[in-house]
């Protein structure tokens, strides 16, 4: 994989996010391009190196969202999102071999998996943390049971991004410089040859 | 020899490992440990990718422009001075309520002033001034997080400075977390309280005392919106506007609109009391660009000044 392709293309995709802001938002509901970009890497890297490239890509989301503290100030707390991407890009590995990748629908799915598996272990983390330190969860003053619905639709949001998203990002491939193995198993059909 | 062995040691899955249980230590610290360095880390990061931020705020604000943007108030008319004058009406109303409320704080003010005669020859102007600055990014992740705008210390720019947008409407403050060039606003929505009095849409009643009006304080239900208990037996109707009348806001925020009643219940146990909820009028994540009011503070030496401004920045 092409590190710095990817590197770049997290960047763009966060300050898109960023810039973007509630143009893929429905009521409380936010969509994003980042997770269809690392799920895109994700389904096609080295499996060795799909954790670190998500926790980079965490990194880069944590450092975009800052939290608001209990008294108004904001804090980049890097750490949540890592976690979370992590575990995201960790559910999204076994399903390399199970997906149909030519299926834009298929690649929806795997980015709404991720991205609600990265919700559940924000969630988790964000909680652990407003324990250990005292402070407020950031959906503070909603309710824990809000957020979940609200991520978990998001995540579906996620998914339908990611069709146009995968769209343009199957269109760059060659510059990722994925390395693409085929596989030649004896058979009948080979013999005959 | 034993750093040596280290980038072999550091491999595989024990790296990976090693980056997750980093990452768990770094979310569980605690925040004065990294006050004092992620801020600036996040803010280096972003500067260079400002120029991507901002085109996709101008992209938004051209693809789906806020709700203002079509008001049905169109008449034969010219609708862009239609809307032009309805900003002037509002901007007037707000310098009225305003002028108003500063009158009665200096009454009581003054009435202080007698009593105690300590303050007297300490000049309070307020010395104001303005800049503008684009809205270039929100925050990830959260619907109502942080917005940053393209001014920084080099434009003026201090923490907790009064953030507005559409002209008179109370989007917010600037945190601490301020660069040379861009800063961090805390939406209004994410204060933990804000003192409010709530007055008629078509402004309060000039005969009677604006202190008549309901005060509210309110405190944000985190679904964008913001709910407090009012103890008045004054009218409060759905539609109402709550102006900005606290005394740890910035001077220029004083009578600010900073949203609308949109639902009054009765509360129980307090039969004379009411719960209301109060959404935003307009909110800086929505906007393109703010204006960040710059208050100098205090210019001494002005002993007819006296009273200027009780209620300004501490």
């Amino acid at each position: 994989m092409n590190w710095s392709v990817y590197i770049v293309a997290v960047l763009l995709a966060s300050a898109l996010d960023a810039g973007l802001g509630g143009l893929f938002q429905i009521g409380s509901v936010r969509a994003e391009i980042l997770p269809s970009v690392i799920v895109f890497m994700a389904l096609a890297a080295p499996k060795k190196l799909v954790l670190r490239a998500a926790l980079f890509a965490g990194l880069v989301a944590d450092l975009f969202a800052p939290v608001i503290l209990a008294d108004g100030t904001p804090l980049v707390v890097p750490g949540p999102r890592v976690l979370a991407f992590a575990l995201g890009a960790t559910a999204v590995i076994p399903l390399r071999g199970l997906l149909y990748r030519q299926n834009p629908l298929s690649n929806s799915a795997a980015v709404t998996i991720f991205s609600a598996f990265a919700a559940l272990a924000w969630i988790v983390v964000s909680i652990l943390r407003s324990v250990v330190t005292g402070g407020s969860v950031p959906w503070w003053p909603a309710t824990g049971t809000s957020e979940v619905v609200i991520q978990f639709l998001g995540a579906l949001g996620d998914g339908v991004l990611a069709l146009p998203v995968f769209w343009v990002l199957t269109r760059t491939k060659p510059i990722w410089g994925f390395a693409t193995k085929t596989r030649l198993t004896p058979g009948v059909a080979r013999e005959g040859l | 020899m034993i750093l040596s062995r280290m980038p072999q040691f550091l491999s595989g899955k024990r790296l990976d490992w090693g980056l997750v249980s980093l990452a768990f230590v770094v979310s569980l610290a605690p925040s004065n440990l990294l006050r004092p360095w992620t801020n600036d880390v996040a803010r280096l990061v972003l500067i260079p990718l400002v120029p991507v931020t901002h085109l996709g705020s101008v992209l938004r604000d051209r693809i789906r422009p806020s709700l203002d943007s079509f008001d049905p108030s169109r008449t034969g008319a010219d609708a862009t001075e239609v809307l032009a004058l309805n900003d002037e009406i509002d901007r007037l109303r707000t310098l009225y309520e305003s002028s108003r409320l500063d009158s009665a704080r200096l009454e009581e003010s003054l009435a202080s002033i007698r009593a105690t005669s300590t303050r007297a020859g300490k000049g309070a102007l307020i010395d104001v001034a303005a800049t503008t600055g684009s809205v270039v990014a929100n925050s990830n992740g959260e619907i109502d997080g942080i917005v940053r705008i393209n001014a920084g210390t080099r434009h003026g720019v201090v923490p907790g400075s009064a953030v507005f947008v559409r002209g008179d409407v109370f989007a917010g403050l600037t945190s601490d977390d301020i660069g040379a060039f861009i800063s961090t606003v805390t939406p209004s929505t994410r204060l933990p309280s804000i003192g409010c009095r709530i007055v008629p849409a078509s402004g309060s009643d000039p005969a009677q005392s604006i202190l008549s009006a309901p005060g509210a304080v309110l405190k944000p239900t985190g679904r964008g919106t913001w709910t407090a208990d009012v103890a008045s037996a004054g009218e409060l109707t759905v539609g109402m506007i709550a102006r900005v009348a606290d005394d740890r806001m910035p001077r220029s925020a004083l009578g600010a609109r900073v949203g609308r009643v949109i639902a009054i219940a009765p509360i129980e146990q307090v039969p004379l009391a009411r719960r209301i909820e109060v959404e935003p009028i307009a909110e800086a994540r929505e906007a393109t660009s703010a204006v960040v009011v710059l208050e100098a503070g205090a210019v001494p030496g002005d002993a007819s000044a006296i009273t200027g401004a009780p209620g300004g920045r501490r």
